[in-house]
Formats: structure tokens, C-alpha cells, sequence
């Protein structure tokens, strides 16, 4: 059995989905930038998957350790936030971090 | 030609500072701190003595020398351009002098006489009196002649309500005020018609020798002079103003009830108000415009006159205030002037204005005398009574006799018996009064008789007061028969003016003939000078027979009321009554015009209170209930619908905001919802 682009997709599909459904349930930023961290995998996978029909420059393959680094990156600065948000307002619910609204 | 210039120049100067010098010395002592006390005194009459010396000098330049009149622009209104000047002739430096001479002893006395307290304030009026009526005296225009005219008004509304914590002397104040406005009206008045006529202000070209006045005429019921015409009743409206003006000023019937209320004031005051000030300014009002009068008002002048004359007489009979009574042959003597002048006796009553003038002085500064020592006895015993009672008096003349000897002359002089200066000017009036009614009906008899009727009656008045005061024994010894009188004639202040004006009531001042008032150079220099003294029996008659009977009247009086011989009328009588109560004139005026005057305002306050007010009321209702209606629609519609307006935007506002959450979560979500729809209807269509 072959494995087609299609069930890459699906399940990079699959890990977007529970991804963003992490982001908006979820009441703990950890938690959210973990959701990210899965959104960012399926890009990733949807990257390599898509990959396969450059085989020449492999330009998938750079794209995706790219985006790993971009996504490690972000995320070091996201905790930075996170942790300053602790600091200031002690808690890390986004829910109650809506000083921004006014 | 160039002497004269300059000759007439420093008389001019020489005038003008004689009038000036009381108004600076006015200022002076306005301007000096209230407790400077004699300072002040001393200022005032040293101001009036440059005075009289300056008016002295300038009397010796102008009396009986061409008038001297200079004026300058003062303003122009339209094409009538109107000048201010001084204008010296006979009349004005007679009064220039006049004034001043009166002026110096009453200053002197008054520095004696006022506590030393009120002096400031008191030489403060005093001076500004003088200055006004010195300026009244030698101004050349109508219009400033009016303008002094209310100041002598004004500065003596002052002077008689100088005691204004007094009730009474208030209430004189302002009886002499609203009167002499009454005659302010008339004088303004006259002035208006004759500015009406003639289009000039000026004095010298209305009343001077060839002057408008002079070549207007009446014809065919037309008053005509060379610059307009107009009806004849203006130049009758013109006369009852100048009468007017005259009766209130100099205090003739029916306006003179003020005068005997204006004692109220210091007797230095009155001495000055009634000598040669202010009841002077009316016959020098008549010296000025006398060339308008016709035969009629002359007689109407003549007979206002002897009636005055007369009936002030007959009241002060039976006055008992010292300076009432006083008061009373001020406007007796006044009558005469003004009946003398009626008369065409010019020249006689202007001099009779000066021999009134300094005895009438001297017999004011006496009573000043008198009630200042009697005031002396109420105060150191305590006693409860008028001092210008005449009957808590008696017996003076021991303890005073300078002021008994000085009140004798102007007595005399008064009564107008021979030796002093009242004699010449009475005789002359008299005599003139009798040749007047020759030639003329039986009626114009009854003039001339009753002036020498008044002539008899102030013989009888004189000698009361004289006889109540220095004779007999003094009244309140046989209430208190231990009393002790502490009295003298006073300082060197009392008695040096005394003196002065005794010696000034005796005929040498005037004439060198004690018995002739043609002889009087005073009288000369009024009368044209081809004056020719008609010779007639009367010359003779006349003095000898006011002489005999005024003595004989004077007997009479010392019978009655020395020797207590009962020829005397009962008291209760209705002549009594009437002399006593003034001829009821002061009740009429407080029943009949005050009364209706009250009335009227009441009316006129009602009206206003009630029509005008009313009326604002009903405005000021309509327009607060316009208002009322203006704020309603402000409130409920304008703002109503920007509130509506306001609401609105709020609600969208507050609607927005809502997605504003600030949740991170929620925005993410709505964008997912928002993808997710458009992915949906993307699918649909």
C-alpha cells in the first residue's frame, strides 16, 4: 500500500485542527503555545509532504528546518512573555490578561 | 489812552482777586485737617480783609467813572457765541464793597463766636458765601449770573443748617432751599425770555445806557427791540420771573416765610444772610435788570413791597425770639427797598440796602451778644430755657453796656431817627413815596401812608425788644432770686465789630448833612446826574412827622412795658393771634401747599408704584413666561434630541465594544468563525 499526499494531509489536517482546538479551549498559555507548537508541526508536515515532488533542490525539506528553527525561536520569545506575564499579573490565563481592551 | 488800558486792567485784576481770595481761602481750609480750629478763622478773615482793602481800592477806581467791562469767549453754541466777564459800574463795586465791609467784622466776630471745633467746617461755608456773592456781584453775563445766584442759595443752605444734628435747623435748611428753588425757576425763566428777545446774555448790551432793552418797545400787543419780536405777555411772563427770583432771594411776600426760619442758622450766619448777602441779592438783581420794568410792574413791585414791608411789621410785634424779631424787620426793611424801587426811588433804595445793611449787621452780632451770654447763664444753672426768649430777659444794660450802647444805634438807625444812617435812607424812600402818589389817584395814597404806618410800627417793635432786654430788672431773678450773672460784653472779637458797625450806622459814613439825603454821596451816585431834588412841602413834613410819632410810639412802649401801665391790648385778641401766628401764612403753606404737594406725590406714587410698575410687572411676567417657554424647548427638544443623538452613538459604541474583549482566545475564535462563514456561504453560492 502506498502511502498517498493525501493521508499526509489528513493528518497534518488532523494535528491543525486539535492544534487550534488547543489554542481556544485551553485556559493556560503553556498550553496554547503547545497547541501553536502542534499548528506549526502540521505546517511542517504539510511542508515535507509537499517536498516530495522537489526532489531536486529539496527546497521542502529547507523550508521545514527553517520553520522548526523559526518555531523554536518563537516559541523562547513566547515563554519570555509568558514568564513576564506571570510576573506581572500573576496568572497565565489569556482569559484574564484583557488589559489591552480599554 | 494807554494809562487807562493799564489802569483799567489792574482794576480788573484787583476785583477779580477781591473775589476770588474768600473762594481760595475756602478751599484752604476744605483742605485743612477738621481739628485746625482757630487756623481756619484766621485764613477766612484774613482772606476778606485783602478783600475789602483790594474792593475798597477798586471802588475808589470805578465809582462814579465810566464802567469798566471786559469778557472774553467762553463758549459758542451754534452761531451765539456766549462771553464770560466782569462788569464794574457803580452798582457792582457799591455791592463789591458792601459785601466785603459786612463780610470783615462778621468774619472777625465769627472767630469768637463758633467753637473752635466747628470753625473749619464753618469759614469753610463762610467763604465760599462770600465768594458767591462777591461773584454775583461783578459777573456781566445772565448766565453766571444764575449759576452765583444758585450758589448763594446752596453755600446759605449750609450756613443755615450748619447745626444739622439739629431737627429744626434741618428742616430751615430745607425751607430755604425749596423756596429759593421757586425762585430759581422764576429767574431761569426770565433769563430764557430774554434770551429769547434780545440773543444775548451780556448785561451791558441788554440793560446798558442805549442798551437792547432800552429800544425794545411794546407796540400793537407786540414786545419789539432791534433783534426779534415776540407777544407782549413774555415780557410780563419775564417780570413775574424776576419777581419770583427777587421774593424768594430777598424774602418778599409770598415767599418769605423762610427767612425767619433760616435764624436756625449761627447768629454770625444770620448777621451775614441779612445784611448784605443774600437778602441783598435780590435788590441787586433789580439794580441790574431794572431798565425792563414797565410803569405797571414798577407798581406791582411798589405795592409787594409796602405789603411785605407792612406786614412783616405787624408780626414782629408780638414776636418774643430775640432774633426773630430781628428777622421780621429784615423783611419789613426789605419791603421798603423793593417799594423804593417800585417807586422809581433807585438810588434810594440801594442806599437804603447799605445803611440796612450795617445796622442791620451790628443789631444781628448784638443779639449774638446777647444770646451768647444768656446761653452762658442757662448752661451754669442748668436751666430749661430758650436763650432767645426776650422775656428771660431784662435788666442788660448793666452788665453789657457796650452791647446795650451798639444795639441803641442800630436801633435808631432802624427806627430811622435823625444823627444816624437809617434816617437818611428811610426819609429818602418816604419822601420819594409821597411824591410818587402826587399827580396820581387817590389809591396810590394808600402806599406812602402805610410805609409811614410801618415806620410807626417798627418804632414800637424796636422799643419792645430794646425796653424786654436792657430795661427793667432781669426776668429770671424773680424765679431764682440768688442767681448770679457772670456776663460782659465778651472778648475783643465781640466788641471791636461792634464798635466798627456802631460807628458805620452814624450819618458821617455817608452824608456830611445829618438831616438831607440828597447830600449822601452814595445816593448821588445813582441818580442821573441831571437829577434835580424836587423841593416839595414834603421834605419837611415827612421826617419831622415820622420823627415825632416813632418817638412818641417809643414812649409808649416804655409805658407799657417799664412802667407796666396798662394801655396794652389784650393778648388774645384776633389781631394779637394773627401777628403772633405770622398772619397764619406758615400754616396756609403747611396746610393748603404742602399738604396738596404731598398729595400729589402720594398720587404721582401711587401712579408710579401702581401704572408703572404695574406695567414693568405684566413685562416682566410676559417675559419670564416667554423665557419659561424658550428654557422648555431648550431642555426637552434641543437637548432632547442630542441626547437621543448622543444615546445612539453610545449604544453603538458600548455595542462594538463589546467585541473588544481583550481575550486573545475570543478574538482567534472569531476569526475562525468568521473563516469558517465565509468558507460556508463560499460553498453555498
Amino acid at each position: 500500500m502506498m502511502i498517498t499526499l493525501t493521508y499526509y494531509l489528513l493528518v497534518s489536517a488532523g494535528l491543525f485542527s486539535i492544534g487550534l482546538y488547543i489554542i481556544l479551549s485551553k485556559k493556560n498559555a503553556i498550553q496554547i503555545l503547545i497547541g501553536i507548537e502542534l499548528m506549526l508541526n502540521a505546517a511542517i508536515l504539510n511542508l515535507i509532504a509537499f517536498g516530495k515532488f522537489d526532489q531536486l533542490k529539496n527546497s521542502g525539506q529547507t523550508f521545514a528546518l527553517f520553520t522548526i528553527v523559526l518555531a523554536a525561536a518563537s516559541t523562547a520569545v513566547a515563554l519570555a512573555i509568558v514568564l513576564n506575564v506571570y510576573r506581572r499579573y500573576r496568572t497565565i490565563d489569556p482569559g484574564k490578561v484583557n488589559q489591552l481592551k480599554d | 489812552m494807554t494809562y487807562t488800558l493799564l489802569h483799567n486792567a489792574s482794576t480788573i485784576n484787583y476785583a477779580l482777586a477781591a473775589v476770588v481770595l474768600p473762594l481760595i481761602a475756602s478751599i484752604i481750609n476744605l483742605l485743612l485737617p477738621g481739628k485746625s480750629g482757630k487756623v481756619s478763622g484766621f485764613i477766612s478773615a484774613g482772606a476778606i480783609l485783602v478783600s475789602v482793602v483790594l474792593a475798597a481800592f477798586v471802588f475808589a477806581n470805578v465809582w462814579n467813572n465810566p464802567l469798566i467791562h471786559v469778557q472774553q469767549l467762553w463758549f459758542t453754541i451754534g452761531a451765539t457765541p456766549v462771553y464770560a466777564g466782569m462788569l464794574l459800574n457803580n452798582l457792582s463795586v457799591f455791592m463789591l464793597l458792601l459785601v466785603t465791609v459786612i463780610a470783615l467784622p462778621v468774619h472777625i466776630y465769627s472767630t469768637a463766636y463758633i467753637k473752635p471745633a466747628e470753625q473749619n467746617r464753618y469759614f469753610t461755608y463762610l467763604s465760599f458765601f462770600c465768594f458767591s456773592m462777591l461773584a454775583l456781584v461783578v459777573i456781566d453775563s445772565l448766565v453766571l449770573l444764575y449759576a452765583f445766584w444758585e450758589l448763594v442759595g446752596f453755600s446759605s443752605y449750609l450756613l443755615i443748617g450748619f447745626w444739622f444734628t439739629k431737627d429744626s435747623a434741618v428742616q430751615a435748611n430745607k425751607k430755604a432751599f425749596i423756596m429759593n428753588r421757586i425762585g430759581d425757576i422764576g429767574l431761569l425763566s426770565a433769563i430764557i425770555i430774554l434770551f429769547a428777545q434780545f440773543h444775548t446774555f451780556d448785561l451791558v448790551q441788554l440793560f446798558g445806557d442805549n442798551g437792547l432793552v432800552y429800544r425794545s418797545d411794546v407796540q400793537n400787543g407786540m414786545w419789539v427791540s432791534p433783534a426779534g419780536q415776540m407777544s407782549e405777555v413774555w415780557q410780563y411772563v419775564a417780570f413775574i420771573g424776576i419777581f419770583l427770583a427777587v421774593a424768594a432771594k430777598s424774602a418778599q411776600f409770598p415767599l418769605h416765610t423762610w427767612l425767619p426760619d433760616a435764624m436756625e442758622g449761627p447768629t454770625s450766619v444770620s448777621a451775614l444772610i441779612h445784611a448784605a448777602t443774600m437778602v441783598a441779592a435780590g435788590v441787586f438783581l433789580l439794580g441790574r435788570v431794572y431798565p425792563m420794568f414797565n410803569v405797571y410792574e414798577l407798581n406791582t413791585l411798589a405795592i409787594i413791597g409796602c405789603f411785605t414791608a407792612f406786614l412783616a411789621a405787624t408780626i414782629a410785634l408780638t414776636q418774643n425770639d430775640l432774633k426773630r424779631i430781628l428777622a421780621y424787620s429784615t423783611i419789613s426793611q426789605l419791603g421798603y427797598m423793593i417799594m423804593a424801587m417800585g417807586i422809581n426811588a433807585y438810588a434810594s433804595s440801594l442806599f437804603h440796602l447799605a445803611t440796612h445793611a450795617f445796622f442791620k449787621c451790628l443789631l444781628f452780632l448784638c443779639a449774638g451778644v446777647i444770646i451768647h451770654e444768656v446761653q452762658h447763664i442757662k448752661d451754669e444753672h442748668r436751666l430749661d430755657i430758650d436763650p432767645q426768649n426776650i422775656l428771660y430777659m431784662g435788666g442788660l444794660r448793666k452788665k453789657m453796656p457796650l452791647t446795650f450802647i451798639a444795639t441803641v444805634v442800630g436801633c435808631l438807625a432802624l427806627v430811622g431817627l435823625p444823627l444816624t444812617s437809617g434816617y437818611l435812607s428811610k426819609d429818602s424812600i418816604l419822601i420819594q413815596a409821597f411824591e410818587w402818589s402826587d399827580g396820581k389817584s387817590a389809591w396810590y395814597k394808600i402806599v406812602p401812608v402805610s410805609i409811614l404806618l410801618t415806620s410807626c410800627l417798627t418804632a414800637f417793635y424796636v422799643a419792645r425788644l430794646i425796653f424786654k432786654v436792657f430795661f427793667g430788672e432781669f426776668k429770671l431773678k424773680e424765679i431764682l432770686p440768688n442767681i448770679h450773672l457772670h456776663i460782659s460784653d465778651g472778648s475783643w472779637a465781640f466788641r471791636i465789630p461792634l464798635i466798627f458797625l456802631s460807628l458805620c450806622c452814624l450819618f458821617p459814613l455817608f452824608s456830611l448833612h445829618p438831616l438831607l439825603y440828597e447830600h449822601a454821596w452814595l445816593h448821588k451816585g445813582f441818580v442821573p446826574t441831571d437829577y434835580m431834588a424836587r423841593e416839595s412841602i414834603y421834605h419837611t413834613i415827612i421826617p419831622a412827622a415820622i420823627n415825632i410819632a416813632s418817638i412818641f410810639v417809643a414812649y409808649w412802649a416804655f409805658a407799657v412795658y417799664i412802667q407796666q401801665r396798662k394801655l396794652v391790648f389784650s393778648q388774645t385778641n384776633f389781631l394779637f393771634r394773627l401777628s403772633y401766628h405770622h398772619w397764619y401764612i406758615d400754616m396756609f403753606y403747611q396746610q393748603i401747599v404742602v399738604k396738596a404737594v404731598l398729595l400729589l406725590s402720594n398720587g404721582f406714587f401711587w401712579f408710579d408704584r401702581t401704572i408703572v410698575d404695574g406695567f414693568l410687572h405684566l413685562l416682566q411676567r410676559i417675559i419670564s413666561a416667554l423665557s419659561g417657554i424658550a428654557a422648555w424647548t431648550d431642555r426637552y427638544i434641543v437637548d432632547g434630541t442630542l441626547l437621543v443623538i448622543t444615546q445612539l452613538v453610545k449604544l453603538i459604541g458600548d455595542f462594538f465594544r463589546g467585541f473588544q474583549s481583550g481575550r486573545v482566545q475570543y478574538y482567534l475564535f472569531s476569526m475562525l468563525a468568521i473563516v469558517l462563514a465565509v468558507f460556508i456561504i463560499k460553498l453555498l453560492i
